[in-house]
C-alpha cells in the first residue's frame, strides 16, 4: 500500500511540474508556431513577481501568485506587441529573438533587484501515510496543475474566443476572411501563455530558490513535454506529462535523477522519429481510423 | 570576359578580399595574445559556417551543432592525448572529423529517412545535445576512461597537445595560419559549393521539398550528405578549439553554446557565408570586449543587438548591408 | 509608413555597427592609459611599470554571480586599504576586472589577456573548480600567479597556483569523527553530479570508513536540477543517521527547502559548502537547513575579534549586500598574502614572488585570524569553526579547530611543490 502511494506521489509530483512547465510554452507553440526560448525567464518573472508581492507587500500568497501571473501576461503581451508581432511569419527567427529577449530578462532582473529575492516558505507541511512523509504542497500543485488544465480546455472549447482562436490557428487565412482578427487572437494567446508561465514561477517559487537562471532549470522538461505532446497543445500536454512522468519517475526512483532525465531525452528523440506529430498526431490518427 | 570580371566585382566579394589581406598581415601588426584569440574567433566561424551550410543552403535545421563540436573535441583529445606523439595529431584531427561525419550521417538517416523534418530536425538534435551534455558531466569518475584517458565529468578534458606539422609544432603564429587557412579553405568550399550542381539540389531542398521529390532529386540522401558534412565541420571546428584553449568540456556542448552559433548565422546574414564569417568574428570579439570591460550590461547589450538586427534587418546585418552597398556604391541592381 | 520604417531600419544598422566599434575602441583605448607615475621612486619594488596591477576574474553574470559579487567585494575592499595605507610598500595597487560570466571559454580568454596583454603581476579568480582547470594550463604555460580563492575538493599541485580557499582535509577529516560519535552511524551521501560533489563525496566514504561508519546509500544528482521528491524518499528508504548534503549552484540549493517541508524532521546533515559559501540559512525560511554542520573559517555571525572587525568593515564598504561568506574572507586575504610576497621578494617577478610565498607567510588579524601560507602544498592553514544551524536558523559555533594544516597533498602523496610541481590535480583514488 504505501508503496503503491509513493509511487503515486513521485508520479503525481512529476506529473504536474512538466505540465505547469509546459503548458505556456505548449499553447504558444501551438497555436503560433513560435518556439518561446525565453518561457524559462517567464516563469522567473511569475516567480519574482510573487515573492515581492508576498514577502516585501505582504500580500497574501494565494493573491501574489495570481498578481504575479497577470504581472507577467502583462509583460508578455508588451513584449509581444512591441516584439514578437513582426516575427509571426518567421518562426525560426523568432527562435534567435526570444533568445536574446530571455538574456535581457534575466541579466536585466539581475542588475534591478539584485542576485536573489526572499520568497515565502512552502505553505501546508506534511502529510503521513505508514511511517513516510509526504510533502502536502506538492499534492495542492497536482490539483492546481489538473484545474488549470481545465480551465484552459474550457476556454480554447468551449468558448467563442476559443472557436476563434482554433480557427486562426488552423487556418490563418480563412478565418481573417470571415472577420477573425488574427492579430488580436496572437495577441491574446501569448498573454495566456505568459500568464500561465508566470503562474508555474508562482506556484513553485516557495519550492526553489529565487534567482535570475532558475527559467534555465524549467526549459528542458518545458521543451520535451511539448515535443513528445505535439500539435495540439492542451491534449498533448496532458497526455505526454502524464506518459513522460511516470518515465521520469520511475527512472529517477530506480537509478537516480541522472536516469531519469537522460530517460525524457531519449524519449523525447524516439518519439520524434516514430511519430513527429507526438502524442496528440497519434491520437488524431486513431480518431481517423475509427471513423 | 568583362561581364564576367564584372559579376565578380561586388560589395561581399571587396570586402572580403580586403578582409583577405587583413588576415594575412595581422600577425604584423599585433601581439601574440590578439593573435591567439582570433585564432579561436575563426575556429567558431567555422562551427558557424556549418550551419550556414545546413540550414542556410538546405535549410535543416539543427540545434546540436555544438555538441558535435565538443564531441569532435573529445575524440581528438582522447586520441592524442592516448597515442601521445605530435607527429600523430593531424592524424588524430582527421579521424576525429570522420568519425563524427560517420556519426552526422547515422544520426541524419535516422532522421530524414524516417521522415523527420523542419523543426523536429531541430528538436532532435537539441535532445541530443542535451542528453550528450548531461552525460559527460557526469563522467568525473575513475570507470570513465577511454583508451586510457580520463573523460573528467563536468571539468572536461585538460592538457590536449597541439598540432604539429612536418615535425614542427604549431605555435601562436602558425596556428593563428593554421585555422586561418582551415577557415579560408571552408569558406570557399561553401560559396563555391553554391553554383554547383550539387549547391542547386540543396536550394531545392530548402525551398521546397516535395517538389524537388518530384524533380527526380533523393531528398532524404542528399539531406544525408550535407548534414554529415556539417557535423564533420563542426568537429573541425571542436578540434581547433580544444588545440586553442588545450581543453574541452560538457559545458561547450551545452544548449547556448548551440544556440550562439545559430544566432550569429541569423543574425549576419543566413543564406550568406561572407556575412556569417563577418558576423561570426565580430560577435567573439564584442563579446569577449564586453566581458573584459567587467560590466554586467554584458548579455543585455548582446540580447539587444539581436533583437534589433532581426526586427529591423530581416534578412541580416550583413548580407543587407551588401546589397544596398552594391544599389548605391557600385550602382547595381 | 514605408519612410519610416525606412529610417527605423537605417537606424538599427548604424545602431549596430557603432556599437561594435564602440565596443572595439572602448577596449583598445583603455589598454592605452597612461600608467601611473611618481609613485614608484618612493618604493624599493621592482616593477615595470610602476604599479601593481592585480587581475581580478570572477562571475559578474550568470550562474555564478551570486557569489562573484561578494569575492569582488571583498577584493576591492583589501586593496582599497592596501592604497590608503600607500601601497605595497609605497608602491601603488591597480585593480582590472574582468567578468567571466560563469563561461569557462571566456575565462580562458580572459585569462591570457589578463596575462599577455594587460600584463596582470597576478590573477585572482575562478569560482568552480571547472573554471579553474580550465585555466590552470595557461598559467603554468605562462609562469604567472593564480590566486584560487574559493573552497574546493582539493588536491592541486601547481608551481603557479595558490589556493586559498578550505579543501577536504580541513573540512570533512575534522567534521566526520565529531558528527558520528554524537548522531551515529549511518551516513547518507547526496552530492552534486561533477567533479567537485564526487571527490568531495569519496572524502566523506574515506572518512566514514575510517570512524567506522557505514554509508547506505549515495546519489549523485546532475547540475540544474531542482526536483527533488525521487531523491528525498530514497533518503527516507535509507534511514540514515547523518545526511551529507554537497548541493552545488543556487538550483540544487532548492533540495532544503523541499527538503525540510517533506515533513522529516531533525536529521544532522553534513556539508563543505552550504551556509558558509552561499548564505542559505538566510536564503531560507527556517527550518530547511536545521541541523546542518558545516566547518569553515569565516562567517557573518562569528564572534571572534578579527572576523568581527572584517564583517564591520565590509558592512561599512557595502552596505547593501545581502552577506559575506567564507570565500570573500578567502579572497580578503588572497590579496594579503600575494600583497606580503611582494613586500618581502621586493618585486613583482613571477619566480621571486612564488619562491616569497613558498617561504611560508603568516599573517595576523585577517577574517579567520591567523592564517599561514603553506609553502609544500601552496594552501593555506587557518583557524576553523564548527557551525551547526539550529531550526531558527541562528548558527552556533560548537567546536574550533586551530590551525589546521592543508597537507594532504604533502603527507599522503609525499609531493613537495617547492622541489617540484607536478602540475596537476590529486583526487583520492590516486592513493590507491
Amino acid at each position: 500500500m504505501i508503496l503503491v502511494f509513493r509511487h503515486l506521489y513521485l508520479f503525481l509530483d512529476s506529473f504536474s511540474f512538466l505540465l505547469l512547465s509546459a503548458l505556456g510554452l505548449s499553447i504558444i507553440y501551438g497555436m503560433m508556431g513560435i518556439i518561446n526560448q525565453a518561457h524559462g525567464e517567464f516563469i522567473m518573472l511569475g516567480a519574482y513577481f510573487t515573492s515581492l508581492l508576498s514577502v516585501a507587500l505582504h500580500i497574501p500568497f494565494i493573491i501574489s501568485i495570481f498578481l504575479g501571473a497577470i504581472l507577467t501576461g502583462f509583460l508578455g503581451l508588451l513584449l509581444d506587441r512591441t516584439i514578437i508581432c513582426r516575427l509571426y511569419s518567421r518562426p525560426l527567427d523568432s527562435i534567435v529573438v526570444t533568445w536574446g529577449i530571455s538574456l535581457i530578462l534575466s541579466q536585466g532582473i539581475r542588475i534591478i533587484l539584485g542576485n536573489s529575492v526572499e520568497s515565502i516558505s512552502t505553505p501546508l507541511g506534511s502529510f503521513t501515510i505508514g511511517n513516510e512523509k509526504f510533502s502536502t504542497y506538492r499534492m495542492v500543485l497536482v490539483a492546481v496543475a489538473v484545474i488549470t488544465l481545465m480551465v484552459v480546455y474550457y476556454i480554447f472549447n468551449h468558448t467563442e474566443f476559443g472557436l476563434k482562436a482554433r480557427a486562426t490557428m488552423q487556418r490563418s487565412d480563412i478565418a481573417k476572411s470571415l472577420g477573425v482578427n488574427t492579430d488580436k487572437m496572437y495577441a491574446a494567446t501569448f498573454f495566456i501563455g505568459s500568464f500561465l508561465a508566470g503562474l508555474t514561477g508562482g506556484l513553485y517559487s516557495p519550492t526553489m530558490m529565487v534567482v535570475p537562471t532558475m527559467g534555465t532549470s524549467f526549459n528542458m522538461q518545458a521543451f520535451v513535454t511539448v515535443i513528445v505532446g505535439g500539435s495540439n497543445p492542451i491534449l498533448g500536454s496532458f497526455l505526454s506529462s502524464a506518459l513522460l512522468g511516470i518515465v521520469n519517475s520511475e527512472l529517477s526512483g530506480w537509478a537516480g535523477s541522472f536516469a531519469g532525465q537522460i530517460g525524457l531525452l531519449i524519449m523525447a528523440i524516439i518519439f520524434i522519429r516514430i511519430c513527429p506529430l507526438g502524442v496528440s498526431g497519434l491520437v488524431d490518427r486513431l480518431k481517423a481510423v475509427r471513423r | 570576359m568583362k561581364d564576367k570580371s564584372k559579376a565578380l566585382l561586388t560589395s561581399e566579394n571587396i570586402i572580403f578580399v580586403v578582409l583577405l589581406l587583413l588576415g594575412l598581415v595581422l600577425p604584423t601588426f599585433t601581439n601574440a595574445y590578439r593573435l591567439s584569440q582570433y585564432s579561436y574567433y575563426y575556429s567558431m566561424t567555422i562551427l558557424a559556417l556549418s550551419i550556414t551550410l545546413v540550414w542556410g543552403y538546405a535549410g535543416i535545421f539543427s540545434f546540436g551543432q555544438a555538441a558535435f563540436m565538443g564531441l569532435g573535441a573529445y575524440i581528438y583529445g582522447i586520441l592524442s592525448i592516448a597515442a601521445g606523439r605530435d607527429g600523430f595529431n593531424i592524424f588524430a584531427l582527421l579521424i576525429a572529423v570522420v568519425i563524427m561525419m560517420a556519426l552526422g550521417a547515422a544520426l541524419a538517416y535516422f532522421m530524414f529517412y524516417g521522415g523527420v523534418n523542419d523543426v523536429f530536425v531541430g528538436l532532435i538534435t537539441m535532445c541530443f545535445g542535451i542528453a550528450l551534455q548531461t552525460f559527460m558531466g557526469q563522467t568525473a569518475g575513475e570507470e570513465w576512461q577511454v583508451l586510457g584517458v580520463r573523460l573528467g565529468g563536468y571539468n572536461g578534458l585538460t592538457g590536449i597537445p597541439k598540432i604539429s606539422l612536418f615535425g614542427f609544432k604549431l605555435g601562436d603564429v602558425a596556428f593563428y595560419f593554421f585555422t586561418f587557412i582551415i577557415l579560408i579553405l571552408v569558406y570557399a568550399a561553401i560559396r563555391y559549393s553554391k553554383i554547383t550542381n550539387a549547391g542547386y539540389s540543396l536550394t531545392a531542398i530548402r525551398e521546397n521539398r516535395s517538389r524537388s521529390e518530384l524533380f527526380g532529386f533523393d531528398v532524404p540522401k542528399i539531406q544525408v550528405i550535407v548534414f554529415a558534412i556539417s557535423t564533420g565541420l563542426a568537429a573541425l571546428a571542436g578540434v581547433l578549439y580544444s588545440v586553442w584553449g588545450s581543453y574541452i568540456a560538457p559545458d561547450n556542448l551545452s544548449m547556448t553554446q548551440s544556440t550562439i552559433p545559430v544566432v550569429i548565422v541569423a543574425s549576419g546574414g543566413r543564406k550568406n557565408p561572407t556575412a556569417t564569417v563577418l558576423f561570426a568574428i565580430l560577435y567573439y570579439f564584442l563579446s569577449g570586449k564586453l566581458a573584459a570591460s567587467g560590466s554586467s550590461l554584458n548579455y543585455i547589450i548582446l540580447g539587444a543587438i539581436l533583437i534589433v538586427v532581426l526586427l529591423f534587418i530581416p534578412e541580416g546585418l550583413f548580407s543587407t548591408l551588401f546589397s544596398k552597398m552594391d544599389k548605391y556604391i557600385l550602382r547595381r541592381a | 509608413m514605408k519612410k519610416l520604417s525606412k529610417r527605423l531600419f537605417a537606424a538599427a544598422m548604424m545602431t549596430t555597427l557603432v556599437s561594435f566599434s564602440v565596443a572595439g575602441c572602448g577596449g583598445a583605448s583603455s589598454d592605452d592609459l597612461p600608467k601611473v607615475q611618481g609613485a614608484t621612486r618612493d618604493s624599493s619594488i621592482q616593477d615595470a611599470d610602476g604599479v601593481i596591477k592585480i587581475g581580478i576574474m570572477e562571475d559578474l553574470t550568470g550562474e555564478c554571480a551570486l557569489l562573484g559579487v561578494q569575492k569582488v567585494h571583498a577584493y576591492q575592499k583589501a586593496i582599497d586599504e592596501i592604497n590608503e595605507a600607500g601601497g605595497i610598500d609605497g608602491m601603488p595597487v591597480e585593480i582590472d576586472l574582468v567578468d567571466a560570466c560563469s563561461d569557462n571559454t571566456k575565462y580562458q580568454e580572459l585569462s591570457r589577456k589578463l596575462i599577455l596583454e594587460d600584463k596582470c603581476d597576478v590573477v585572482m579568480g575562478c569560482a568552480t573548480s571547472a573554471s579553474r582547470e580550465a585555466v590552470r594550463p595557461i598559467f603554468e604555460d605562462n609562469n604567472a600567479i593564480l590566486f584560487y580563492n574559493n573552497q574546493y575538493e582539493g588536491g592541486v599541485a601547481s608551481h603557479n597556483v595558490f589556493c586559498t580557499g578550505l579543501v577536504p582535509e580541513q573540512q570533512v577529516v575534522p567534521l566526520v569523527p565529531t558528527m558520528m560519535e554524537t548522531y551515529g552511524k549511518k551516513v547518507y551521501i547526496l552530492a552534486a553530479d561533477y567533479n567537485f560533489g564526487q571527490i568531495t563525496a569519496l572524502w566523506f566514504e574515506q572518512e566514514v570508513e575510517n570512524n567506522g561508519g557505514e554509508i547506505v546509500g549515495t546519489e549523485f544528482v546532475p547540475m540544474g536540477t531542482t526536483q527533488f521528491s525521487s531523491t528525498i524518499t530514497k533518503i527516507q528508504d535509507a534511514a540514515p543517521d547523518i545526511l551529507v548534503v554537497l548541493a552545488a549552484g543556487s538550483s540544487q540549493t532548492t533540495f532544503f527547502e523541499q527538503w525540510s517541508t517533506s515533513g522529516i524532521k531533525g536529521l544532522p546533515m553534513m556539508t563543505t559548502v552550504n551556509i558558509a559559501q552561499m548564505y542559505e540559512h538566510l536564503q531560507f525560511d527556517p527550518p530547511a537547513l536545521a541541523n546542518m554542520h558545516v566547518v569553515a573559517n569565516y562567517v557573518m555571525e562569528l564572534e571572534t575579534e578579527d572576523a568581527k572587525a572584517f564583517t564591520e568593515k565590509m558592512k561599512n564598504a557595502f552596505p547593501d549586500d545581502a552577506y559575506f561568506g567564507m570565500e570573500a574572507a578567502a579572497s580578503y586575504e588572497g590579496i594579503n598574502l600575494y600583497a606580503k610576497a611582494v613586500e618581502n621578494a621586493k618585486t613583482t617577478e613571477t619566480e621571486a614572488v612564488i619562491a616569497a610565498l613558498e617561504e611560508g607567510i603568516t599573517l595576523e588579524h585577517m577574517p579567520s585570524g591567523t592564517i599561514t601560507m603553506n609553502g609544500d602544498t601552496h594552501h593555506v592553514t587557518k583557524d576553523l569553526v564548527m557551525i551547526r544551524c539550529d531550526e531558527t536558523h541562528e548558527l552556533h559555533f560548537d567546536a574550533n579547530y586551530s590551525q589546521v594544516a592543508p597537507d594532504w597533498i604533502s603527507k599522503t602523496l609525499g609531493i613537495n611543490i617547492k622541489e617540484s610541481a607536478p602540475n596537476k590535480q590529486y583526487t583520492p583514488l590516486d592513493t590507491n
